[in-house]
């Protein structure tokens, strides 16, 4: 441990504020056990997680049925099933140890919160246990929309993909055990270090760190881009001094507040003037690791299309700028992914002119199946999405759009002249109530019926503290009703004919 | 002596450590409950936040966020608050300005505060004889008395020197509407732990949060009257446990005198069964009422200085609530006398009839070595007379003994509290004054005529780091603080670097910190010191819940933390001149170091109540006991009385035989009674009542001679009372007896 004060550190600083700054200030849904509850039921149908009586304690508890919800019309007896899917949203496998990361910000007030969790060193531990709780609801194919690592990082993906992918997964990078700002040895009361604060779960730490195999899922994944994915902090894009700050030693714990801004500012421009800045602040001394550097976004795509396992119709999609493709769930539903990860930076989702040319041509050559998008950022969020609503609406057979990145389960009706379709967003396994969905779409009387559900993770191992420290979390998804209303979790939403 | 009164000597008996036992009931159970019952009707909260004032939405931003709260609410409290009412005032009142929700304070006369009115806490009522409907003038506005209010989260005024009041929101401008202060109940209390971490972790930007738990505010009650209470309570366990003695070598006593009846039913054919049988239930009969009596009397004579006192540390008595827990003690009582007579009887029944009919005791007869070596004399026949009934002897002085015991440790408790006020030396302190003096000036205060040294004193209150619940007190010298406090050590070594902390008991045990742990603190201003523990201190003050340290560390969290400077005197130093000395270095007049228990005389004039009280009715046990014992003797011994009064013998000489009895007696008690109060009870109410310090509770000569005089003059007593009855009966039937 030591301080630092040197240009580079000044750097580091000044970058890693920034940074934070500006994931706070633009997206703030992304940037929300001995002891821990039984495990979770298969499914919420059966049983869910709860706390009846406020005490902060986690408890089984009844299972909340579908309702049905027939915003849009329709209705009637659901008939055969055309396909099981699920949906794992904003998964966020972090490095926590990573000197890029901005944990201080929170303590800055204003506009900053979240840039701290205490469960942030579980992450891989939490997708591992939501895959497996997934496996068991046995899914046709699995949508992952975005934010699948926290920071663009190598070895961020590295261990996201060994989870979902399955084999060994390494959460631990640096040196061996644990380097950073919930270490004991710490004295910053402002983070919740484990083996010292309550709820206390001595050794915790050790065993995030801890190597663990991961099943993978069992059905095919398809990825979505999230701004997560290919900016730093989901904010900045990566530029050389970033990945000299992320492979170095200088880890920024403590921050002037006087250096932070106060308003929205422009992420790159504001990087640019406070590293010109001296920016004090107390740093941790930790071991460096190469493998923290950024990944570009054509590294990622390259990534993410190459894999072994990965589908036909993703290894399509190899070589294109942006992460846009179809895939087929049966002879009957097609999906339509979108890339909305802004590569300029920023949270706010983009669709460029020659995605929306894509996709109208996408929606054209879907005529006569029932049709799901999948994208990170809702498209009532992202600079293009109104017209890619506008060519949904227009697009006979478009159930829903799935999406991600608000953290947030929501349900929306979206009302068109032929009927509409629903827009839903799923929780994040970073926050309470760190859920997965699933989705069954079935005939309906001439329309559709889209059942889904929320899935809680099991809990096992770690992931177990984890989920209970994202409840207990007073900036995280309890305080924020990020689990939504039951209405928001598992309906029947029924698609008229003609929508 | 006839059966009746035989009876009534019993009951007396049983009623007199009855009387003990409800004084001793009424002033541990008072004591020791009377926080919860007024935090449960004041509904305190599990949390009580301080800090800068804020905006209300910002600070409930945070606050509603909170795990495991079940609700808040906010006030603006306002210190320095001038307060007025006809024939008192003072610049120290504080206002809370109350900002909606639940109160956290019972109303006890009046209605809750509303406009243009004040609400006062209940000590300013009762010092100032306010009451609803009359004026208060508050920073100048006279403001209508609306109600008295109950709150327990600070000892009441006087006994604190800022008394309370309470204004709505809308009497007050707009510009005191931001609160301060953060009222927060909790849905499982007992998880307090994981909100306080949360709002820790959620506070940047609110400034020198400070918390404080239920339990917390029961520790800082418990420390503003000192170890008083502590001690009370402790006291109290003992007087129960000496009254349980008393009445079970009473009912022992009682039982040998009834040996020669038991001989002859069990000659008539009674089983060992049916004689123990009757034996109890007669205990009963005359057990209950009696204790039933002395109970009542007991809790009655200490009830009103018990309510007085708890109402000075702003606690509730218990009222009805004591009456189950006198009734549980005549059940006790009942079945310890029931038991003590059964017991005796049973042994002694079992015997042959023949055997209990030639008046043997209880055990077989032994030799009695010490009879025989007394002198001749009347004093020396009386004794022998005593000592004839060994098991009746040996009832008599533990009962008197116990008695003595008991008195004894009074005695030394009011002198330990005397000096615990007076005496900063009790404490470990070695320095006489403080200074209101820069830390730089040390130095010439050092070259003060009839100064040994003089070094800057820093005090914080703090939070365990870790549990955030905990109060603790850290108090730093630069170098050695043993110059100036030096509590003995009970484990590890005296602290040597900036890095490490000799903790109090009070605290190692509250954290479980041993030599070698860390001690992680929360200062005011939000950031966490931590220390190596080096040492463990038996320190009284704080009920040793502070931790020494050298100043490095707590500067460099807060830098702008005060100090004073501790002033040792040279042996005969003139306090006067050194005074005048540390006057011309410009410090206001010096203050004495403080000890550990309040000087409010209105408080110490209520805990000497409640010791009178308790140590009446032990001087009436003992004074039972003696009576008792002279008259078993003089009845036994009613022939050999009447002889010596046929030849001559006067009421100087029947007086005599008694007086040798009761010293018989007497003096053994009095030795095993000093015993008793030193290696027994001494020890037993320090360690309950402080284990976490050494307190001085050995008798002093003076106490000594105090119960000696005491015991005397009971003797004198009971020897005359006796000696008057003995001498109202027949020479002849008593020479017909004999």
């Amino acid at each position: 441990m030591g301080r630092g004060s040197g240009p580079r550190g000044r750097m580091a600083l000044a970058l890693a504020a920034l940074t934070a700054a500006a994931v706070a200030l633009a997206a703030p849904g992304c940037g929300a056990t001995r002891g821990a509850p039984a495990a979770a039921a298969p499914s919420t149908l059966q049983a869910t997680l709860v706390d009846p009586d406020g005490d902060g304690r986690l408890e089984r508890g009844p299972g909340e049925p579908l309702r049905d919800r027939s915003d849009l019309g329709g209705g009637g007896r659901p008939g055969a099933v055309l396909a099981t899917f699920a949906q794992l949203t904003d998964t966020h496998v972090r490095d926590e140890e990573s000197p890029a990361r901005v944990p201080f910000l929170d303590r800055m007030g204003g506009a900053f919160s979240s840039t701290f969790r205490p469960q942030e060193a579980l992450s891989t531990q939490v997708l591992a246990a939501a895959v497996r709780a997934v496996n068991r609801a046995r899914p046709d194919v699995v949508l992952v929309t975005g934010d699948i690592v926290d920071s663009a990082a190598e070895d961020e993906l590295d261990q996201a993909l060994a989870v979902l992918d399955g084999g060994r997964v390494d959460p631990d990078t640096g040196a061996r055990g644990y380097d950073g700002v919930q270490q004991a040895s710490d004295p910053d009361p402002f983070f919740y270090r484990p083996d010292l604060d309550a709820p206390r779960y001595p050794h915790l730490l050790r065993d995030a760190e801890r190597p663990f195999t991961s099943p993978g899922l069992a059905a095919p994944w398809l990825p979505a881009i999230g701004n997560h994915d290919v900016l730093v902090q989901g904010e900045v894009p990566p530029t050389r001094r970033i990945d000299a700050l992320a492979t170095g030693t200088r880890m920024v714990v403590g921050l002037d507040p006087a250096l932070v801004p106060r308003r929205p500012v422009d992420s790159a421009a504001a990087v640019d003037r406070l590293l010109a800045e001296s920016a004090p602040g107390r740093a941790l001394r930790v071991p460096a690791d190469p493998r923290r550097r950024s990944l570009r976004p054509a590294e990622l795509l390259a990534r993410l299309t190459g894999r072994r396992a990965a589908p036909a119709a993703l290894r399509a999609a190899a070589g294109r700028p942006t992460l846009d493709y179809t895939a087929d769930l049966g002879p009957a539903v097609r999906v339509i992914v979108l890339d909305t990860a802004n590569r300029a930076g920023g949270s706010r989702g983009l669709l460029r002119p020659a995605q929306l040319t894509w996709l109208r041509e996408a929606l054209r050559r879907a005529a006569g199946r029932a049709i799901v998008v999948a994208t990170h950022n809702p498209l009532d969020g992202t600079d293009g999405g109104a017209a890619a609503l506008a060519a949904l609406d227009a697009t006979p057979g478009v159930v829903a759009v799935v999406s991600g990145n608000g953290h947030r389960n929501r349900i929306r009706p979206h009302r068109t002249a032929a009927g509409g379709y629903w827009l839903i967003a799923t929780s994040s396994l970073a926050d309470f109530p760190q859920q997965a969905r699933m989705f069954r779409l079935r005939r309906a009387a001439g329309g559709y019926a889209l059942e889904t559900w929320m899935v809680d993770h099991d809990g096992a191992g770690v992931a177990g503290p984890a989920r209970e420290l994202a409840f207990l979390d007073a900036q995280g998804g309890r305080p924020q009703g990020f689990a939504g209303t039951r209405a928001d979790r598992n309906a029947r939403l029924f698609v008229p004919a003609g929508g | 002596m006839t059966p009746r009164r035989r009876t009534l000597l019993a009951a007396a008996g049983v009623f007199a450590a009855s009387v003990v036992v409800g004084t001793g009931a009424t002033v541990g159970y008072g004591l020791a409950t009377g926080f919860d019952r007024a935090a449960e009707r004041a509904d305190l909260p599990d949390v009580i936040a301080r800090f800068d004032t804020e905006g209300r939405g910002r600070v409930d931003a945070r606050v509603r966020a909170l795990p495991n709260l079940a609700a808040r609410s906010y006030r603006r409290e306002v210190k320095q608050v001038p307060l007025a009412a006809p024939g008192h005032a003072t610049n120290r009142g504080i206002a809370q300005i109350v900002l909606g929700g639940r109160r956290g304070y019972a109303i006890t006369e009046g209605h809750d505060v509303r406009r243009r009115e004040v609400v006062i806490e209940r000590g300013l009522a009762r010092a100032w004889d306010l009451h609803p409907g009359d004026l208060l003038e508050i920073a100048g506005a006279r403001l209508p008395i609306a109600g008295i209010a109950l709150s327990p989260d600070n000892v009441a005024f006087p006994l604190t020197v800022t008394p309370r009041v309470y204004l709505d929101a809308a009497t007050v401008p707009p510009g005191f509407r931001d609160p301060n202060l953060a009222l927060l109940w909790l849905a499982d209390p007992g998880r307090a732990d994981i909100t306080l971490t949360q709002a820790r972790a959620t506070s940047f930007g609110i400034g020198h949060l400070e918390f404080i738990t239920r339990d917390g505010v029961r520790v800082l009650l418990g420390q503003a009257a000192g170890i008083v209470i502590s001690l009370l309570v402790a006291f109290s366990l003992v007087a129960l446990a000496a009254a349980g003695t008393m009445l079970a070598a009473s009912a022992h006593a009682d039982v040998q005198r009834r040996l020669p009846s038991f001989g002859v039913r069990r000659a008539l054919g009674f089983t060992p069964g049916a004689l123990v049988l009757a034996q109890a239930a007669a205990a009963a009969r005359v057990a209950v009422p009696a204790a039933a009596a002395g109970l009542a009397v007991g809790a009655l004579a200490v009830a009103g200085p018990t309510r007085n006192l708890l109402a000075q540390l702003n606690e509730e008595a218990p009222g009805v609530a004591l009456v189950p827990v006198l009734l549980a003690c005549l059940a006790g009582v009942s079945l310890l006398v029931c038991a003590a007579s059964a017991w005796p009887a049973w042994r002694a029944a079992r015997r042959p009839p023949a055997e209990v009919l030639r008046g043997a005791d209880l055990a077989p007869p032994r030799r009695r070595r010490g009879a025989g070596r007394l002198r001749a004399g009347l004093l020396g026949t009386g004794a022998r007379f005593a000592l004839a009934a060994r098991a009746r002897w040996a009832a008599s002085v533990a009962t008197v003994a116990m008695c003595a015991g008991v008195v004894g440790l009074m005695f030394a408790l009011a002198s330990l509290l005397v000096r615990l006020r007076d005496d900063p030396g009790t404490v470990g302190k070695r320095y006489e004054l403080v200074a209101r003096l820069p830390p730089e000036d040390a130095g010439a205060v050092r070259a003060i005529p009839g100064v040994a040294d003089a070094a800057p004193r820093y005090v914080t209150d703090a939070a365990d780091s870790f549990r955030l619940g905990e109060p603790l007190r850290l108090i730093a010298y630069p170098g050695d603080h043993t110059r100036f406090e030096a509590p003995p050590l009970a484990d590890g070594r005296r602290l040597r670097t900036d890095g490490e902390a000799e903790v109090g008991v009070g605290l190692a045990d509250a954290l479980g910190l041993r030599p070698g742990a860390t001690l992680a603190v929360q200062v005011p201003g939000g950031s966490e010191v931590r220390f190596r523990v080096s040492g463990v201190v038996r320190a009284l003050e704080n009920d040793g819940r502070l931790a020494y340290v050298r100043p490095a560390r707590l500067l460099a969290a807060d830098p702008v933390l005060g100090s004073e400077l501790a002033v040792r005197l040279s042996p005969g130093a003139d306090r006067d001149r050194v005074a005048d000395g540390l006057s011309r270095l410009g410090a206001p007049p010096p203050r004495p170091a403080g000890a550990a228990t309040t000087r409010d005389a209105g408080f110490l004039g209520v805990l000497a109540g409640v010791l009178r009280g308790v140590g009446l009715a032990v001087g009436l046990v003992c004074l039972y006991a003696l009576v008792q014992a002279l008259a078993m003797t003089a009845r036994e011994r009613r022939g050999a009385v009447a002889l010596l009064r046929a030849c001559g013998g006067g009421d100087g000489a029947v007086a005599a035989v008694l007086a040798g009895a009761a010293l018989a007696v007497v003096v053994p008690a009095a030795v095993a009674g000093i015993a008793l109060q030193r290696f027994v009870l001494g020890p037993l109410v320090s360690r309950w009542a402080a284990g976490f310090a050494d307190l001085p509770l050995n008798p002093g000569v003076g106490q000594v001679v105090l119960v000696a005089g005491g015991l005397a003059a009971l003797t004198a007593a009971a020897t005359a009372v006796v000696a008057r009855r003995a001498m109202r009966e027949s020479v002849v039937a008593g020479l017909r007896e004999e």
